[in-house]
């Protein structure tokens, strides 16, 4: 078991040595590629959450980039993260926008075991913490104020914890929502509480307790995004963690204040992916790069010109079969502002980023920090060696394939070089990355010894 | 008797003119009027209390905003229908382009890959309750003849029947869906998974009660019929066919009007939950956007449903007053 | 003449909770070729258990049926039988109704032509041609027990078994009914074996009236020759000293040997009570 596994690791670091190798070598010989060939497979299918996120699908559809690519894509709202999944692994989707930490889950087995790869990531940022009114007034008082009386920015858990602990003394659970256990929601969640000394709970799936509820101050449970603001509105939970347009909607409703963004909590975070299974790629090669050729195209038509389309997607987002919130509602953080308390309309230009800082290049780092997450909140239960790390985020997350359709977007002259400037030799690894909320340094390449950095957390050979 | 009927006729008619008028208006007061009446009480009532409920979502929304409602679902469906035509006129250049490329390309019309308007969802929702219904109505009625006919066969099923009859079609669902991803694989599947999900489970809820009725009507068929036949020695396949079949047609009826009542309620929970198209998933996917406009949309598709339902009832009604002989079974 | 049907020793037991009930007991009767048989008793007497098991609607427990010298083990169309109820197929035609019997019947021996002259033959018989294309619920009772009695003439039966069928119709419907049989019988000259709670019914159309006594182990009580010339007329009857004497021989036997014991009928209350009866009789069989 235990030569097999490490065999599989260095079969892996191979092919990602072999990966960076090509991607480093791409870009820079333009013109070598041979002409990229009809989809092998034309009609497709793919699976989203009613979130702002999903815009790149939505404006590949509506500006005829798929159909540019020769591909007829329908698209289909999905009622929750795990029907998705469960879409796409059973082919009923082609491909999804997925939560980054779905891929690499089911890579690994965690829930529903599925090789699924993902060439292109979705955005950065777009998440927000909510809490109910009613939390909000008793966190109020904890936070400082600035000159003009607005509480001053990032707000941190801190200033909850005074609430936890008044619940937790009164005998009544806290309760939480994200939208899925391996979602982005439910680390930034838990990263956010952490910090601020608030013990989300353990996972230990070795004893079969998937709940993620040991030792926990504040209880998390699912809820599909579309639902929260009904389900904080029905009292079930104080607070969630979610992605836009559900956090606007909670303000436009009155029924609860986002407290602080993805964005404070680490700053251009990835977010989304696109997820499409092994098999497919493997099958249907050239219709996975023009797939990836399409997103590419609307993330930077998303991004194009300061933000300047934001208008339009918001437009198409607002469309009953897309997000289907109101226009003012997703305008609201789509197109760089975001609204905290009733009023308090900051401005917040990178809330949504779809294309700029490389957003949509896969990097290994990415894949990196979500095992690592996984790993302190004991979804992986033992120690893996760092190679490991590499070695999962090589198996899901292909820059290859991103690489292979930003080139030939290059060479069909449709983008730019200096589109993917950034990206010329680049190894799959962030810098050390800088800016969250704890100030804590992540660097991609150590994930164990991050990992030790935390207070609240498993840390190398701890088990429970 | 011709010569009395005409006495009658001659001497009444003078006298009885008006009041034969007076009683036809009356008649048709009854039957239009009053459910008009009814009808404009529920608007006025349903206004009043709209404007009075406010949600997280705006207003309640009264009779005007789901008439407007109306007209912009409409005017989508319109609009969706235009975007159609281009895609297809795109399409068209697009394969004349490849075909000129690369001569051996066999062109591929596809169909629209757009979204589904609200007459869309209405159609599918209504294709997959007949399709559920007729499914069911092809297992359920042969094998309600019989385990009527063989007590030993009763016996033997009607554990089974008692047991899954209330079971809700909704729970299972998740099987279903699971079992079909499972069996149903093939490249080029003639009809979506979501579909044959649906389909399913209209079948597995229309299924019991037209066992049961079937069953029942063939149980209690009048005894005299049953004579008939034994003494024309009417061969067993004659005996179902010309005998049984026709005799347990009210019965079958009933449980036919019963199945279709429940399947499209099912219908739409199962879409809800399993977001298979249809106007389920309409109504689901406009509570999750939660849009200003969602709840007056959901309230005219809830008034669809209700109106889609009055008239499948109907149309069963007036199957049943075209082929079944006992027309006193086929009320209202 | 040659005895057609032997109804031989036949008992009848049927179990029930309480325990075995014995409805019949020795009945015996041989009936000869065109030979018009009256069965008449008390209601609840087992009449009905015995044309029954002619038809083998029943089987016997003990003894059995030959017709021919051949015991008869399932029902078959050559013991046709008119129900009480007239039993027509509620959607179909009174021409479909017949059809269906004269297809089973005469499926390789009739020509499709030769049916429907065959059908719309024996609807002219009971004067029922005007009405062929009528459902039975668009007629008159006395209609659909015409029809009944089409449709059991057109099996051709070796004997003809009728089982109360006057008993749901009005007096006068009943006696045209009546005067219709006698008619039909003139022709045809059939077997038939008629179930009766009518002592003038029994005696205007019967060459013999077998009388049978109260159950429970009911049994033919006696048999009454009834020797009056054909064609017979009612009215003429009436004055009848023969016809009378018949009639209060048959009267005798059901008010004083066989008499019911919670009824002690006056001439008056005679027909309520037989009313009564029959109406009791019509929901026991049904």
């Amino acid at each position: 078991m235990k030569t097999t596994l490490k065999n599989e690791c260095k079969k892996l670091c191979r092919t990602v040595i072999a990966g960076l190798c090509i991607s480093g070598s791409l870009l820079t010989s333009s013109l070598q590629a041979a002409e990229l060939g009809y989809p092998e497979k034309e009609e497709l299918k793919f699976g989203f959450i009613k979130l702002t996120d999903m815009a790149p699908i939505a404006i590949a559809y509506e500006k005829g980039f798929f159909e540019d690519e020769g591909l007829y894509v329908t698209i289909e709202s999905q009622a929750n993260w795990k029907v998705l999944l469960d879409g796409v692994i059973d082919g009923r989707l082609d491909g999804a926008h997925m939560l980054a930490g779905q891929p690499i889950a089911a890579t690994i087995g965690y829930g529903t075991k599925a090789e699924i790869i993902t060439p292109f990531s979705m955005d950065l940022n777009g998440n927000a913490i909510t809490v109910s009114n009613e939390i909000w007034k008793q966190m109020k008082v904890n936070i400082p104020k600035q000159a003009d009386g607005r509480p001053v920015h990032p707000i941190k858990a801190d200033a909850l914890k005074p609430v936890v602990e008044k619940y937790l003394d009164e005998g009544k659970p806290f309760n939480m929502g994200m939208v899925f256990p391996v979602s982005t929601h439910n680390y930034e969640l838990r990263y956010w509480l952490a910090a601020g000394d608030i013990h989300p709970g353990f996972y230990a799936p070795h004893k079969g307790d998937t709940s993620g509820k040991i030792d926990a101050q504040v209880l998390l449970s699912v809820t599909p995004p579309p639902q929260m603001p009904a389900t904080m509105e029905a009292g079930t939970i104080y607070g969630y963690c979610v992605g836009e347009p559900w956090n606007q909607q909670a303000v436009f409703k009155g029924i609860g204040v986002p407290v602080v963004t993805d964005y404070e909590i680490w700053k251009n975070n990835p977010e989304k992916v696109f997820g499409i299974t092994k098999a497919f790629a493997e099958k249907y090669p050239n219709t996975t790069i023009r797939l990836t050729r399409a997103l590419i195209r609307a993330a930077k038509w998303l991004d194009d010109n300061n933000n300047a389309n934001r208008p339009e997607a918001v437009k198409i987002l607002s469309q009953s079969n897309y997000v289907g919130a109101d226009y003012d509602v997703i305008a609201n953080s789509m197109t760089g502002t975001f609204e905290y308390e009733k009023g308090d309309v900051r401005s917040v230009p990178d809330f949504n980023v779809f294309f700029r800082y490389n957003a949509t290049y896969p990097y290994y780092s990415d894949a990196i920090w979500y095992l690592t997450q996984m790993r302190r909140w004991g979804q992986i239960s033992d120690d893996m060696p760092d190679s490991w790390y590499k070695a999962i985020a090589a198996k899901v997350y292909r820059p290859d394939i991103y690489m292979a359709a930003a080139q030939s977007l290059v060479d069909d002259k449709i983008l730019s070089k200096s589109d993917f400037s950034d990206l010329v030799g680049e190894d799959g690894f962030r810098a050390p990355q800088k800016h969250f909320i704890d100030n804590i340094v992540y660097d991609g390449t150590e994930p164990n010894a991050y990992i030790n950095k935390f207070k609240i957390g498993l840390k190398a050979g701890e088990k429970l | 008797m011709t010569a009395v009927i005409s006495k009658k006729a001659l001497g009444i008619a003078p006298m009885s003119n008006n009041k034969m008028i007076m009683s036809f208006i009356s008649e048709k007061v009854q039957a239009l009027i009053l459910p008009m009446a009814g009808i404009f009480c529920f608007m006025l009532l349903w206004s009043l209390t709209a404007s009075s409920i406010d949600t997280s979502l705006g207003k309640f929304p009264g009779p005007h905003a789901v008439a407007t409602q109306v007209v912009n679902l409409i005017d989508e469906h319109n609009a969706e229908r235009d975007k159609a035509d281009v895609f297809y006129i795109r399409q068209d250049e697009r394969n004349k382009v490849r075909m000129a490329k690369d001569p051996s390309y066999q062109p591929k019309v596809r169909i629209y890959t757009g979204k589904e308007t609200f007459l869309d969802q209405i159609l599918t929702s209504l294709v997959t309750v007949i399709s559920g219904f007729l499914v069911a109505a092809v297992i359920a009625i042969p094998l309600g003849i019989a385990i009527g006919l063989s007590k030993t066969l009763n016996t033997a099923i009607n554990p089974i029947i008692q047991i899954f009859k209330p079971v809700s079609p909704l729970a299972w669902l998740p099987i279903v869906t699971m079992v079909v991803s499972a069996l149903y694989v093939s490249p080029d599947p003639m009809f979506a998974k979501s579909f044959i999900t649906s389909l399913i489970t209209v079948t597995l809820c229309s299924l019991w009660p037209m066992v049961i009725n079937t069953s029942f009507g063939v149980v209690s068929m009048n005894q005299d019929w049953v004579n008939v036949s034994k003494v024309l020695s009417l061969p067993k396949h004659v005996h179902i066919q010309k005998i049984v079949l026709p005799a347990s047609i009210p019965a079958i009826f009933t449980g036919m009007r019963m199945s279709l009542g429940i399947a499209w309620m099912v219908l739409i929970a199962a879409e809800m939950l399993s977001q298979s198209p249809g106007l389920g998933k309409f109504v689901w996917d406009e509570f999750q956007n939660g849009s200003s406009q969602s709840l007056s949309r959901i309230m005219t598709a809830v008034l669809t449903i209700g109106l889609i339902g009055y008239l499948l009832d109907r149309t069963m009604l007036q199957l049943q007053r075209i082929l079944s002989w006992d027309k006193s079974s086929a009320q209202l | 003449m040659s005895i057609i049907l032997d109804i031989s020793k036949v008992d009848m037991v049927f179990p029930t909770p309480k325990g075995d009930f014995t409805a019949l007991k020795g009945v015996d009767l041989q009936i000869k070729k065109g030979e018009f048989i009256s069965l008449i008793g008390h209601s609840g007497c087992g009449k009905s258990t015995v044309l029954n098991i002619v038809a083998c609607l029943h089987r016997a427990t003990l003894g059995g049926v030959l017709l021919n010298n051949k015991e008869v083990t399932e029902p078959g169309p050559e013991r046709a039988v008119v129900f009480q109820n007239h039993s027509l197929l509620p959607w179909l035609t009174a021409y479909q109704n017949i059809e269906l019997a004269v297809k089973q019947v005469f499926k390789n021996k009739m020509s499709p032509a030769e049916m429907k002259e065959w059908i719309e033959h024996n609807l002219r018989l009971v004067h029922m041609d005007h009405a062929k294309d009528k459902r039975p619920d668009e007629i008159s009772g006395g209609m659909k027990q015409r029809i009944g009695i089409a449709r059991a003439l057109a099996m051709k039966p070796e004997v003809l078994l009728m089982d109360e069928p006057f008993g749901a119709l009005d007096a006068l419907t009943r006696a045209h009914m009546q005067d219709s049989l006698m008619e039909i019988q003139q022709k045809l000259n059939n077997t038939v074996i008629m179930i009766t709670h009518d002592v003038d019914e029994a005696v205007l159309l019967s060459d013999r009236i077998v009388m049978m006594t109260n159950g429970p182990a009911a049994t033919i009580g006696e048999i009454l020759d009834v020797n009056l010339p054909h064609p017979r007329n009612r009215l003429a009857l009436a004055e009848d000293v023969e016809y009378n004497r018949l009639r209060s021989a048959v009267l005798t036997f059901l008010y004083e040997k066989q008499r019911k014991v919670e009824v002690i009928p006056t001439a008056e209350s005679t027909k309520t009570t037989e009313k009564a009866g029959i109406k009791q009789n019509t929901s026991s069989v049904a």
